[in-house]
């Protein structure tokens, strides 16, 4: 298999009350595009961790991560977190309104210069040329946030909404690779079948995803993986029923 | 200077410290708590500014400007101090970059106001470089220890909103932006607020000085208005200065951010 994201070689390590602990070492991982790949494993394993090591922002995890066959060192850190997108477990909506907050990511120096190459003089392009409002619409719609206005102010909105809403910030950057980090923790089932639904499709658009899940499985995720006592590996298919039957909702 | 200047004896000091004794007193009475510190630190005052006062006497009586450099630089190593034991939640070895910030604003001030502006005959007339430079000081100073407390104090509030900025593509700068731009602000409160209110409010300091001294007031308020515009601008270079210095204290070197013990 072709595989678009690997990490090979990845530890991480936190110092607590002045001694240092291992939270893992010498994981491998490897996704292909296209791929929903579950990460589970009980709380404190790390799996957040492994996250942030991934989109390179953990400054305590160390490891070899190449993108597409090419080496991370390729990438400066914002190309790399462009492409290999965290999405925070805790929303964070920076802006006045919704439509603001997502397309904040549009004001950012790493996607004002990769869209200079049409002749523009390297004028600024209006984050609002780039995103429409009509595609953020779509695709909170598409979430189940068809109530949100764009116009609304980010603080008003619900635990839940807040967590699609940033959801949609980060899929409309169009990652090769996104790593969700419980997206769906906060959402009623109805709704986080939507978020399910809309991963996939993106997934079948030919991104990758990783999932850090508490939830039963929703039988979208083409492999699950377990991160425990600093190993990681992969969840046999049969097993996978019962991790499915709660096992693993930590 | 004409000769219209009235000196103050020994009793006039006297009367100042009781004064300061009252006051002390009633806080006491109310039981305020600040009699104590009150009563002290204006005998550390006298005491620091009657010292100051002779040591400016023998370095102008003495005309060297080896001895206005050896009191210029005394000053600024007093004022690195000061603003690193004023700032809070700092991290460690700050003492460089402050200590560039103040030295690059000073000579700033010292070149292009006195030299291009006032040009004294010496050029290194204590009576006016060694009072510009502790007026300069003195407001670099509180904009670097407020700047420095305050960045650091809301990188550690935005780190959830640092972190998504990150995840998003932001680079460090643009992550940092908004704590620096609320910190240089912070900054420069005093500063822009002592600018707006000054004539009206306040008779400042130094141009009190002149008139009391027996200068033109005209005068007085010219010399006035060249230092207030000069420490205001030079403050927020200082501030900017530092911040440009110190933001990527708060990151990794390739881009991840740490959060800075305080």
């Amino acid at each position: 298999m072709q595989y678009v994201f690997s990490a090979s070689d990845v530890s991480c390590e936190i110092v607590v009350d002045g001694e240092r602990r291992m939270i893992f070492d010498d994981v491998s991982f490897a996704i292909a595009s296209g791929e929903i790949v579950d990460l589970i494993g009980p709380s404190g394993s790390g799996k957040s961790s492994l996250l942030t090591a991934f989109a390179k922002l953990n400054p305590r995890a160390h490891g070899d991560f190449a993108l597409q066959g090419r080496p991370a060192s390729d990438f400066t850190p914002q190309q790399w977190r462009a492409q290999v997108a965290y999405l925070p477990q805790k929303p964070v909506l920076l802006g006045d309104c919704v439509a603001d907050a997502i397309r904040l990511p549009y004001t950012l120096a790493v996607r004002q210069s990769s869209t200079q190459g049409d002749g523009r003089r390297g004028r600024k392009t209006r984050p609002a040329d780039l995103l429409p409002d009509m595609r953020i619409r779509e695709t909170l719609d598409a979430l189940g946030c068809a109530d949100i206005d764009l116009g609304r102010a980010p603080h008003d909105l619900s635990g839940g909404q807040a967590a699609r809403v940033s959801l949609a910030r980060t899929l409309l950057t169009n990652p090769t690779v996104l790593l969700a980090d419980e997206v769906d923790a906060g959402l009623d089932d109805e709704n986080a079948d939507k978020v399910a639904t809309i991963l996939e499709h993106a997934a079948m658009d030919g991104m990758a995803v990783i999932r850090i899940r508490h939830r039963p499985t929703d039988g979208r995720a083409t492999r699950i993986m377990r991160l425990a006592d600093g190993v990681l590996t992969q969840v046999k298919a049969e097993s996978r029923i019962e991790a499915a039957k709660g096992g693993d909702i930590a | 200077m004409s000769g219209n200047y009235y000196s103050i004896d020994v009793w006039g000091l006297v009367t100042a410290l009781i004064m300061v004794a009252i006051a002390a007193g009633i806080s006491e009475i109310m039981r305020m708590g600040v009699g104590r510190t009150l009563l002290w630190s204006a005998c550390r005052a006298l005491l620091q500014l009657c010292a100051m006062g002779f040591i400016m006497d023998f370095v102008i009586t003495s005309n060297n400007p080896w001895l206005v450099l050896l009191l210029v630089s005394f000053m600024l190593i007093a004022a690195v101090q000061i603003t690193l034991s004023r700032a809070k939640g700092v991290p460690k070895g700050l003492a460089g970059p402050v200590f560039l910030s103040l030295v690059i604003t000073m000579l700033i001030m010292i070149s292009l106001v006195t030299e291009l502006v006032i040009r004294p005959q010496p050029w290194y007339a204590p009576q006016l470089v060694v009072p510009l430079t502790g007026m300069l000081l003195g407001n670099t100073v509180s904009a670097l220890a407020v700047g420095l407390s305050r960045f650091f104090e809301s990188m550690r509030e935005r780190r959830d909103e640092v972190d998504t900025l990150l995840a998003l593509g932001a680079t460090t700068w643009e992550a940092a932006r908004p704590s620096i731009i609320s910190s240089i602000r912070l900054g420069l409160l005093p500063t822009t607020a002592s600018l707006a209110s000054s004539g009206i409010v306040t008779v400042p300091g130094m141009m009190a000085g002149q008139i009391i001294a027996g200068g033109n007031p005209i005068d007085a308020a010219k010399y006035q208005f060249m230092i207030l515009a000069a420490i205001a601008a030079l403050t927020l270079l200082a501030d900017s200065i530092i911040m440009l210095m110190v933001y990527g204290r708060c990151f990794t070197a390739d881009d991840r951010y740490q959060p800075v013990a305080g």
